[in-house]
């Protein structure tokens, strides 16, 4: 009996550590596209974001958008921050934006892409024009998700 | 059923057991691919139904720009989509594609979240370009990036061969799971069924293979590797005995090597005894180790000629010397061997055949090969234990009658008693002791024999009051406590009759207690019974039993009868002599073996008062002398 419940335990950890893994990877290879660095500051203020770029040793999660690369709007707050404190200190171009829902991409031209869940199925989405204006040029297989205007 | 066979239906029981659990799995699982293809078959039908319905309502220009410029009616179809959205369809709506290939919205029933017109969408499957291309309607699995959708059904709207637009049904992963788990109580039940079959299969072939071990430790003899007498019983439960030949072997001996080598020493001559005849032997025979330092072999009769092979096996083991730490080691054998007849079916009576041929070696001086050529099928069918066992049980057993004469007067004076079995399919053929008595003896079946003769003696008394019978006993009989109870018990029943039967004593060994035999006799003798002691002057039958027993008649011995014929002066001498000393103690003699009229006539000569032989009357049933007697 106790066997079987090592087992079913490690299953689950297994399972899970799959999902953690999945994620994590295509965030990794998204953020890398976005930036040309080694290691990539990240900004997003979501505990589970958060905790699994925390596994990546190539994300450097930063506490303020102001100085990260990369920032993720994942919620309502993160947009009002990030996008608040970008018109305040007129930082420019820095950090990129990319959001987790569609509704933000559409509020502000700012954020260049999003990925995001519709109809039980995984969307990922570039603006041409808005990564023009960041001179990111996103790999072949990202072809398919770029778009002129939403 | 044989037990060998009843593992083999076991395995076939428990393997249809398993198919049937199969079938049960896989009428499951076709009776759930059922369900599902209903409900897909009902999503069809509604699609057909919506899209009808949206080309109706919008039949007077392209759907696109009826839609654009259309947005109440937008609001009123998406709401008629939305009617749709059960627990079973988790989305519907309605794709356009763009002059980029970008899918997006047209309509979209769900009412929490709606998605606006126009919105982009990514389906995450080419086949919604296949849909849109070949206009025929597809259902699409779940596949990466999609959750909570089971199956998608993509049903294209068509207005003049152009697509334009793509209704898309998505099935809820949860009404999926429903239905997978619709059956799942059986599905279970027949999982654990299938699990306990595979445990039980499994088992079973664990049992299996150590029931296989132990067979095999039971029918091979861990010290020698030969066969044990298991094996033989089994492998003539399958082979026709006479499809064989058959040899006994014997070490002679064998105790003194033991004693003298060691028991180690005396295992390992074993082992090498049996390589040594193994190779000897043709590759088809089979060695039996069938206790101490005997073997029986059987061999194909097609493999050798049995005297040939016998003789190679005999010189080979006898020629065979064994260097055991230093010393060789030289044996001798005791061989019997024969030609199974063809009309044998029990292997058990040629073992008996073989051990009597390879006692009578070994009483011979050991260390020699006796064959057994031509041995009569009757010889093999008689000495049979269970013919024996079973011709006694139906009581198939009768006497003949000797008799014993007056010699001066040849007037009957008794009858000799002498037994035999009557053949199962011919009952005019009787079976006379030589091929039972020694079988039986010391076993209940003699008992059972001794009471049926009994039976018969008392049954002629009873019939022919003027007769006298005498029957033979052997002196260990007596000494066995059932017989004697038997024998008390039956003088008691018959005890009118009891005095006009006499008890011949047969004896083998010397007697040791004579107060006890004497004692046994005074039991015998209770109610008028004789004693006649039989072989007299041969063997232990001697003297001193005149001396220390209370007997009537001396049967002098056949063997001194007969010397008659080649010392009859001799012979006369020491009949005379027996003659006189039975006359001082008053004792009635017969001389036995009286089988001519050379014979009878020094009988009549000696003056012995009773004679006894096939010259005066052969054994018969008693009916034919008293019908005799009678005309």
């Amino acid at each position: 009996m106790k066997k079987v419940l090592i087992l079913l335990i490690l299953v689950y950890g297994h399972l899970y550590a799959l999902d953690r893994e999945s994620t994590l990877k295509m965030y990794h290879k998204l953020l890398f596209s976005l930036s040309p660095k080694a290691i990539v500051s990240v900004y997003v203020d979501d505990d589970e974001y958060r905790k699994i770029f925390s596994f990546s040793k190539r994300i450097q999660l930063i506490n303020e958008p102001e100085n990260a690369d990369i920032a993720l709007i994942t919620n309502e707050m993160a947009f009002r921050k990030v996008l608040g404190e970008r018109r305040n200190m007129q930082i420019g171009k820095k950090p990129i934006l990319f959001a987790t829902d569609y509704r933000f991409l559409k509020r502000s031209d700012d954020i260049i892409g999003a990925f995001y869940w519709r109809k039980g199925r995984s969307q990922l989405l570039f603006i041409k024009d808005r990564l023009d204006r960041h001179h990111i040029v996103l790999p072949r297989e990202y072809k398919d998700f770029l778009v002129d205007e939403l | 059923m044989k037990y060998r066979y009843t593992d083999k239906y076991i395995f076939v029981i428990m393997g249809l057991l398993i198919l049937f659990a199969l079938y049960l799995q896989y009428s499951i699982s076709k009776s759930t691919e059922k369900l599902k293809n209903e409900e897909i078959e009902k999503t069809e039908r509604y699609a057909e139904r919506i899209t009808n319905y949206i080309q109706s309502e919008t039949n007077s220009t392209t759907l696109k720009s009826y839609l654009e410029a259309h947005p109440d009616k937008r609001e009123a179809l998406n709401k008629m989509l939305h009617a749709f959205l059960t627990k079973e369809i988790q989305y519907i709506f309605l794709l356009y594609k763009d002059d980029k290939g970008h899918y997006r919205f047209l309509l979209d029933g769900s009412l929490k979240d709606p998605v606006e017109y126009n919105t982009i969408f990514f389906p995450k499957s080419k086949l919604f370009d296949h849909v849109y291309q070949t206009q025929k309607p597809q259902i699409i699995k779940q596949s990466e990036g999609v959750e909570e959708i089971w199956l998608s059904l993509l049903y294209p709207m068509v207005k003049d061969n152009n697509t334009q637009a793509l209704l898309v049904i998505d099935l809820s992963k949860a009404y999926g799971d429903y239905l997978n788990d619709f059956n799942s109580p059986i599905v279970y039940i027949v999982t654990l069924m299938q699990w306990f079959l595979l445990i039980s299969f499994l088992f079973l072939v664990y049992l299996g293979y150590n029931f296989h071990r132990l067979r095999k430790s039971m029918l091979i003899d861990p010290l020698t590797s030969a066969y044990t007498k298991l094996y033989l019983k089994e492998f003539f439960d399958v082979k026709k005995v006479n499809q064989y030949n058959a040899m006994m072997i014997d070490i002679d001996r064998f105790k003194l090597i033991n004693e003298k080598y060691g028991y180690e020493t005396g295992d390992t001559i074993l082992k090498l005894f049996t390589k040594e005849m193994l190779k000897l032997l043709p590759k088809e025979s089979r060695v039996i180790h069938t206790g101490g330092s005997e073997f029986f072999v059987i061999l194909e009769k097609s493999s050798a000629d049995l005297k040939e092979m016998a003789e190679k096996v005999f010189e080979g083991l006898t020629k065979k010397r064994y260097l055991i730490d230093n010393e060789t080691i030289s044996l001798t054998i005791s061989m019997s061997a024969m030609v199974i007849p063809e009309d044998v079916e029990y292997i058990g009576n040629i073992q008996r055949c073989l051990d009597e041929k390879l006692l009578e070696i070994k009483n011979r001086g050991k260390n020699g090969l006796g064959i057994i050529d031509n041995v009569s099928v009757t010889e093999v069918k008689y000495k049979n234990m269970d013919y024996i066992k079973e011709t006694l049980e139906e009581e198939r057993l009768t006497c003949v009658y000797q008799p014993i004469f007056d010699t001066k007067t040849q007037q009957i004076i008794k009858y000799e008693a002498l037994v035999r079995l009557v053949d199962k399919e011919d009952p005019q053929k009787l079976i006379a002791p030589y091929y039972f008595l020694d079988m039986i003896k010391n076993t209940t079946q003699y008992i059972k024999m001794s009471k049926l003769v009994f039976k018969n003696v008392f049954h002629t008394l009873h019939m022919y009051p003027d007769i006298k019978i005498s029957v033979n006993i052997d002196l260990c009989d007596l000494y066995n406590a059932d017989m004697m109870k038997l024998i008390t018990q039956e003088l008691f029943k018959h005890k009118q009759n009891a005095h006009r039967l006499t008890f011949e004593i047969l004896e083998d060994h010397e007697i040791k207690d004579y107060d006890m035999v004497a004692l046994i006799f005074q039991q015998l003798k209770t109610f008028g019974s004789k004693i006649a002691i039989d072989d007299f002057g041969s063997g232990y039958a001697n003297y001193i039993y005149l001396i220390k027993l209370d007997v009537d008649v001396l049967k002098i011995d056949g063997g001194l009868i007969k010397e008659l014929l080649y010392y009859p002066e001799r012979t006369k001498m020491m009949l005379n002599s027996i003659k006189v000393l039975a006359d001082v103690y008053g004792y009635e003699v017969v001389a036995e073996f009286v089988s001519n009229k050379e014979i009878y006539d020094i009988v009549c000569e000696l003056d012995i008062p009773y004679s006894q032989g096939y010259y005066l009357g052969e054994p018969k049933p008693i009916e034919e002398y008293m019908n005799k007697e009678q005309n």
